[in-house]
């Protein structure tokens, strides 16, 4: 097999191959969990195949069988996503032919591209996780990368990595600086300039739009955070926090949809009756849906976003990256009447009513006088009958609102919800299912509360005469000595939500529960930060230095500008010829301060050689070592330099000299 | 056979400045010359040191600082694009970084003083050598230094601040003469190899280049025609006094009769044999090729043969001479007037 031919001096070492074989699998790990096994399984493989042919040359695999790999690689990605766009079929695609590039590493060219590819890997896994762990994990593996480059341009004298290193360091240290002027005034889009197909992918957790058995018990088993509010003023008692979100109204039998949500134009105000607003700002995850959830019901819609005639509020594009929102919401309010249409779809049943339901509904029509009574009958029924809250719900078969209210009598809201809209119709009375979260937890180190996944919940709109769409929460109705607590203790540990109200009384569970509020605050001020930068804030920093009305302009400005000063005051540094302290002088200025500790500070009048007498005079245990220093480093201080032979010897003579203080070691009396 | 390839060498060379020479090679020649010269170069101060000045550093990316801004720009479209904050902070790091770095690469130049001195002299063919005496001044450490003069990939060296290194630069040579470095550049691409600095430093060293001898030459005692006197006096001029005759222009005034002189009989010339006396003159028309360098790369074999025979030997070009006399100063000096003869 002819492999190409490469000059002595542009070979890769196998030294050189070892760290940048270990620097791609340490930017391979943390997007590793991301991606699907078969993937992982194909970079393990060729990770392993790279580092025994470091030890047995001869197994590398040849040109003809890299080729064989590559394709394997790529059928393999294609195998598990279907797609090699996207952001998981991109990512799996990428980390692929980086690795395959570790089996092609003959020259320094290949060891320089294979080193810089490292940084789009870095990049790339920031669209799948933004903990601050993660960005410093990272952040040391930049650092690997700036230094092996340093290390394969070479010239660096001394073998190892020391050298290599220290540059890093310096380089690190002095380009932070240029680093944040650029990140805090660099200007940013403000919408995509191109969509890789996120859509299409179901890798975000997050509320769905529809809702069947189990949708939101995936969601409820899930202890991360949703998102995070912070009240202007007191919060309201977290047992009238409903965040609304997808708001349905069709039932096929099995599942909610939105079905033909009705397309009336939003009116500026829906609510007829309404207490005083209170304000907040919500801090939400990306959930790559329009979703913006507000308390009910919102009155203001954020910029970018609108209120829907059905009270919901949307954002114009997805949320791929966090979003920061601040809404108006009103407590106690009464809607509109809605017209015939909305009613109607409202009330629209599936084929799959079976006569018991009707019965049960008739009973209940026969007892109360009006909607209102009936709503609170139906309630009544949830609370009286042996209905169970549990997250580990019997499987239902064809017919689930039947076989829910008649024979399993076990689940959690969105069962509750969808069997109570049902019986609801039934009735008469025109209903829909509101998906959203419930409750949230104080943070009180950070001073606002985080709503989790896992406070997902269900709940219904009854229309009432007079009063408009009212909210009742028949999941709220189970008696509470039949929640089981058990199933979400098992399900969730210290993640459970607050509404089990699992026993804290244990001191580690407390613990473990602060911690995590601690960590939480952490988060919370790195996305405030750094994830959560956008032109906003940089708008308002403009805002602030008068310079608002130029906008991106002087914003523009603004980044040149403070670039060249920072580029300035860098250079100007780096071009002052001398560092701090000659080498000798810091070696003289601490055995001075060694001497003093032990009780012999030098006088500003003496040189090195009446101090060196006084010292020997007084302390004649000390002339031994103190003349040998002495006597190498006066003929280096006055001849033209010192050789580093010489600074070595004093350093390590340095490093031995421990003077003590006279008498015993103890003794805290000072000499002088 | 090397001097043979140097003779063809300088062949092509001297059609190519001739009339042989095709307009687009002028024209191509001149602009050359004409960027050459607007090229800076780094001055040789009256110590004869280079110190190289800000204005004389060049810098450019490197092949691998293309691919590296190339990835950096892909990654900054991809943070905009997602709208992903720490995405745009790796990028800015990592840009910033090089931004650093090529004030690094800058610097490492910056201040630098270069020294350069000609080597022994040598046959053209062989390879000349220049001594480049690298001094960082003040108390930076250089860093990945290369001096180079052609294409080869110089070896890099580094010095620690104060201190000075020296390298050797080998050139290829193609004619005789004084050969002068026409192109020093010192080069750095330290820290990252991302950025290349570069600069030409100006100097005077130069190193002697000898004709190439030829390989074979035909003995000077053979008489080639000239017969004003032979070319060599078999039993003159060394232990053993053999009588006198008249003063010839080129006779050792050691060898003159002083004594004589003195006593009004003219000038005489004592002569001496012995086993060793053997006086050769090697002169340029007793050769008969036409070329001019055919000729010197054969006076060069002879003066080199006459110095292995152990003769005393004196040379006559068109241009000067050298008296007789032997030893290897004398050879040297020889060569010298060979390596420079200029046919007026």
């Amino acid at each position: 097999m002819p492999e190409r031919r490469i000059p002595a001096g542009e070979r890769a070492k196998p030294s050189q191959v070892l760290w940048t074989t270990l620097l791609v699998i340490a930017a391979c790990l943390p997007v590793m969990p991301h991606l699907r096994w078969q993937v992982n399984a194909f970079l393990a493989l060729v990770f392993a195949v790279r580092l025994l042919g470091l030890r047995w040359p001869s197994a590398m695999p040849g040109r003809g069988l890299r080729i064989l790999l590559t394709f394997a690689g790529v059928a393999n990605c294609l195998h598990g996503y279907h797609t090699l766009a996207g952001q998981d079929g991109g990512a799996a695609l990428f980390a692929t032919m980086i690795t395959l590039k570790l089996l092609e590493l003959d020259s320094k060219r290949d060891l320089r591209l294979t080193t810089i590819l490292v940084g789009f890997l870095i990049v790339v896994q920031f669209l799948f996780d933004e903990s601050f762990s993660i960005a410093a994990y990272l952040g040391v593996v930049s650092l690997g990368m700036i230094a092996l480059l340093v290390k394969l341009n070479g010239g660096l004298g001394e073998a190892g990595a020391r050298p290599a290193l220290r540059v890093t360091y310096r380089l690190a240290l002095q380009a932070l600086p240029l680093t944040l002027v650029l990140f805090v005034l660099f200007p940013r889009l403000e919408a995509p300039l191109w969509n890789l197909g996120f859509e299409r992918e179901a890798a975000m957790t997050g509320m769905s739009d529809t809702m069947e058995p189990g949708a939101i018990s995936e969601l409820v088993v899930n202890g991360e955070g949703a998102f995070r509010v912070r009240f202007e003023g007191a919060p309201p008692d977290s047992g009238q926090l409903y965040w609304r979100g997808p708001v349905l109204w069709e039932m096929d039998g099995r599942r909610w949809t939105q079905g033909d949500a009705p397309h009336e134009s939003p009116r500026p105000s829906e609510l007829v009756a309404a207490s005083e607003p209170i304000e907040y700002e919500v801090v939400l995850e990306p959930t790559r849906q329009r979703w913006l959830f507000a308390l009910d019901m919102p009155v203001t819609a954020p910029s970018d976003a609108f209120i829907t005639p059905a009270l919901q509020v949307v954002a114009r594009q997805p949320i791929n990256a966090l979003r920061r929102y601040r809404v108006r919401s009103v407590m106690s309010y009464a809607t509109q009447a809605p017209s015939q249409e909305v009613r109607l779809l409202a009330l629209r049943l599936p084929d799959n009513i079976t006569p018991r339901m009707r019965a049960l509904v008739a009973d209940w029509g026969a007892e109360a006088q009006t909607e209102w009574q009936l709503v609170q009958r139906g309630l009544a029924f949830f609370n009286r009958e042996a209905f169970h809250y549990t997250l580990l719900p019997p499987a239902l078969g064809a017919n689930p609102a039947d076989e829910f209210l008649f024979e399993t009598r076990a689940g959690f809201c969105e069962h509750y919800a969808s069997a109570f809209a049902l019986l609801m119709r039934i009735a008469g009375i025109p209903s829909r299912i509101v998906l959203g979260y419930l409750g949230g937890e104080d943070n009180d180190i950070g001073g606002y509360k985080i709503v989790r996944q896992s406070d997902a919940h269900a709940w219904v709109e009854v229309l009432i005469p007079e009063r408009g769409w009212v909210r009742v929460d028949p999941t709220a109705a189970v008696d509470p000595s039949r929640i089981d607590r058990r199933s979400a203790s098992r399900l969730l540990g210290a993640n459970a939500s607050l509404r089990f109200s699992i026993d804290e009384t244990n001191g580690f569970a407390r613990f473990a529960r602060s911690m995590r509020l601690l960590a939480d605050t952490l988060d919370a001020t790195w996305q405030n930060w750094v994830l959560d930068f956008s032109t906003e804030d940089q708008l308002a920093l403009l805002d602030k230095l008068g310079l608002s009305a130029f906008r991106e302009y002087g914003l523009a400005a603004l980044m040149m500008l403070a670039i060249s000063l920072t580029l300035a005051v860098i250079l100007l540094a780096l071009s002052r010829d001398n560092p701090p302290q000659d080498a000798l002088d810091a070696l003289y200025a601490r055995f001075c301060r060694k001497l003093a500790r032990a009780g012999l500070p030098k006088h500003h009048h003496e040189g090195p050689r009446d101090y060196g007498r006084r010292v020997t005079a007084e302390r004649p245990d000390l002339a031994g070592p103190v003349g040998r220093f002495l006597a190498l480093y006066i003929p280096s201080r006055y001849s033209a330099s010192a050789s580093p032979q010489n600074l070595e010897q004093l350093r390590a003579q340095l490093r031995d000299f421990a003077p003590k203080e006279p008498g015993s070691p103890l003794s805290l009396k000072r000499s002088r | 056979m090397p001097s043979a390839a140097a003779h063809r060498a300088d062949r092509r060379r001297d059609g190519a400045s001739g009339q042989g020479a095709s307009l687009r090679g002028r024209i191509a020649g001149r602009v050359g010359r004409y960027f050459e010269s607007m090229l800076r170069r780094v001055p040789m101060g009256s110590d004869g040191v280079a110190r190289v000045g800000a204005r004389q550093i060049y810098i450019l990316p490197t092949a691998t600082g293309m691919t590296y801004g190339a990835v950096m720009l892909v990654m900054l479209l991809g943070s905009l694009n997602y709208q992903n904050n720490l995405g745009l902070l790796s990028t800015f790091f990592l840009a910033s970084v090089a931004i650093i770095a090529m004030h690094h690469t800058w610097l490492s130049l910056l201040g630098l003083a270069a020294q350069v001195r000609g080597g022994p002299a040598v046959f053209c063919g062989e390879t000349a050598t220049f001594e480049i005496t690298l001094h960082a001044e003040g108390r930076r450490a250089r860093y990945d230094l290369r001096a180079r003069s052609d294409d080869k990939p110089p070896p890099s060296l580094q010095i620690a601040a104060g201190d000075q290194a020296t390298v050797k630069l080998g050139l290829r040579t193609a004619r005789r003469g004084q050969l002068e470095l026409d192109k020093l550049t010192l080069e750095t691409s330290h820290p990252m190899g991302l950025f290349r600095a570069w600069c030409y430093v100006e100097t005077d060293a130069t190193t002697l280049v000898y004709p190439a001898p030829a390989a074979h030459a035909p003995d000077p005692s053979h008489d080639a025609g000239d017969d004003r006197r032979p070319h060599r006096h078999r039993g003159e001029g060394a232990e053993d006094y053999l009588g006198s005759r008249g003063y010839r222009p080129g006779d050792s005034p050691r060898h003159i009769d002083w004594k004589a002189f003195a006593r009004e009989r003219g000038l005489l010339v004592k002569e001496y044999g012995g086993d060793e006396g053997q006086d050769v003159w090697i002169q340029w028309s007793a050769l008969r090729a036409g070329d001019t360098e055919t000729r010197l790369s054969l006076l060069t074999r002879q003066v080199l043969d006459a110095t292995e025979a152990g003769l005393r030997f004196g040379l006559r070009l068109p241009d000067g001479m050298e008296p007789l006399a032997r030893g290897a100063s004398h050879t040297q000096r020889c060569l010298k007037r060979l390596a420079l003869f200029s046919h007026a």
